[in-house]
């Protein structure tokens, strides 16, 4: 399974990084192979490149405002949240991302 | 129609995270400039030389705020297309223009209501049928849509909604500039009570960007407030892991170090793990600071000119001494009504 995603908040630079931060945490828990890129007020880091959007199974964006290179998730299933979901309930999105693979 | 406001939410959150910087800039720079200015009957001027162009330059970051605001709320509608009405109806709606013989300018407000219809606009045309015509379509993006939406809601702002919004825009601003007595306790009440009754999130955003309109209208005493407000509580849960070590586990103790310093810097989200894991002691002690800190900013006329706040904007703040005092207070409290509150962690999870 690997899975990709992107987070991002208003302010960028707080939320941002914790969501990806969860996300990462919870992903290696589960063995999973994972790319988290964060769209914060540096712009993106960690950025997604074309290979690690091939090999995704799913995409979860976690955001809560508009981001950049959305088209490159076309054709994937996409889980798209708020940011905060990505914090406070790590555990039950990254379920729900697993069941859109099926 | 819940899904739309959902958007919509997102939208104005969008263009809001691409404004901040602008109003950072503008702010700080504009706040710097009257350093030593003279008082006059017009208001404040600034030393002649250096200071008049950081004067100069610090009001060019204000006026750019709206335009960016609502182009960037038109961005998030419709990408790239949206940028262009977004720009120029922000712009015309920020100007003060003459409708009809009476000067009016609808402000932020108008701005916003502009950069959603722009963008939902654009979002429309790039839909039409002929947009799918081969010729036509390269015509589309750089001819036909922001002609298009340029024309036909600038026209719509100049005959619709450019006086009502102006009005509005003007009544609340009034209302703001002279709030006193019970007025002014009960909004400070208001702002304490919700202003970070999520952390930074979308409620805190949304008392921001009301902050943020004022600012624009030159009435700095809300955000004044609201930016003592964002540091309460995660100073305010540090502070209550040193004066309550057995209630909090050592693991919580070390991170609200961190908190306490980010707090300081004007973040809060630090204080979300805290209020997540004990609401029920949490929230109570985070709200009363926030009230206590509120009423205390409200009182001394704290000032604000930047959508920023703890410690890390007091060279621009006004009233520096409630400022300070506002925050070390308000996070006092929500200590003690931590103490208070809190139940006791087990001896393993203090020491471990």
């Amino acid at each position: 399974m690997k899975i990709v995603g992107i987070t991002a908040c208003p302010t960028g630079i707080a939320h941002t990084y914790m969501a990806q931060e969860c996300l990462e945490q919870e992903l290696k828990k589960r063995g999973f192979e994972y790319k988290i890129e964060t769209q914060g007020s540096l712009g993106a880091e960690n950025e997604l490149d074309d290979d690690d959007v091939k090999d995704a199974d799913v995409v979860i964006l976690a955001v809560s405002i508009v981001i950049e290179g959305e088209d490159r998730f076309d054709g994937k299933p996409i889980l798209r949240v708020p940011v905060d979901r990505a914090i406070k309930d790590t555990a039950n999105l990254v379920d729900e991302a697993v069941l859109l693979t099926k | 129609m819940k899904n739309f406001l959902k958007d919509v939410q997102k939208h104005l959150l969008s263009g809001v995270s691409f404004m901040m910087p602008v109003i950072v800039a503008g702010g700080v720079i504009l706040a710097i400039s009257l350093l030593g200015a003279n008082q006059t009957a017009t208001g404040l001027v600034p030393q002649p030389g250096i200071m008049t162009y950081l004067n100069q330059l610090g009001k060019a970051g204000m006026t750019m705020m709206i335009p960016v605001f609502s182009a960037y709320i038109a961005y998030s509608v419709a990408g790239r297309p949206g940028l262009t009405p977004g720009f120029i109806l922000g712009f015309i709606t920020n100007s003060t223009v003459s409708v009809g013989g009476v000067d009016v300018k609808a402000g932020f407000l108008g701005a916003l209501v502009l950069g959603l219809m722009a963008g939902y606009m654009a979002q429309w045309i790039k839909g039409w049928k002929i947009a799918k015509n081969p010729t036509i379509r390269s015509i589309m993006p750089i001819l036909i849509i922001p002609i298009f939406t340029v024309l036909v809601l600038g026209l719509f702002y100049y005959f619709i909604i450019a006086t009502p919004f102006s009005w509005l825009m003007n009544a609340l601003t009034s209302f703001m500039a002279t709030l006193n007595g019970t007025n002014k306790i009960a909004f400070a009440t208001f702002m304490g009570v919700f202003a970070e009754i999520d952390f930074g999130g979308p409620v805190t955003k949304s008392v921001s960007m009301f902050t943020l309109a004022l600012i624009n209208e030159g009435v700095l005493e809300p955000n004044g407030i609201f930016r003592v407000l964002v540091s309460v509580p995660p100073i305010g849960i540090f502070l209550g892991t040193l004066i309550a070590k057995n209630k909090f586990t050592k693991e919580e103790r070390e991170n609200a170090k961190a908190v306490g310093i980010i707090g300081c810097l004007g973040i809060t989200e630090g204080a979300i793990p805290y209020a997540v894991k004990d609401p029920k002691a949490v929230y109570p002690a985070t709200i009363l600071g926030g009230i206590t800190a509120a009423l205390i900013a409200a009182f001394g006329n704290v000032t604000c000119p930047v959508p920023h706040g703890g410690f890390i904007v007091l060279p621009v703040v006004g009233n520096k001494l409630w400022f300070v005092a506002a925050i070390l207070i308000g996070s006092l409290v929500t200590a003690l009504v931590l103490k208070f509150l809190k139940k006791p962690v087990s001896q393993e999870e203090v020491s471990a």
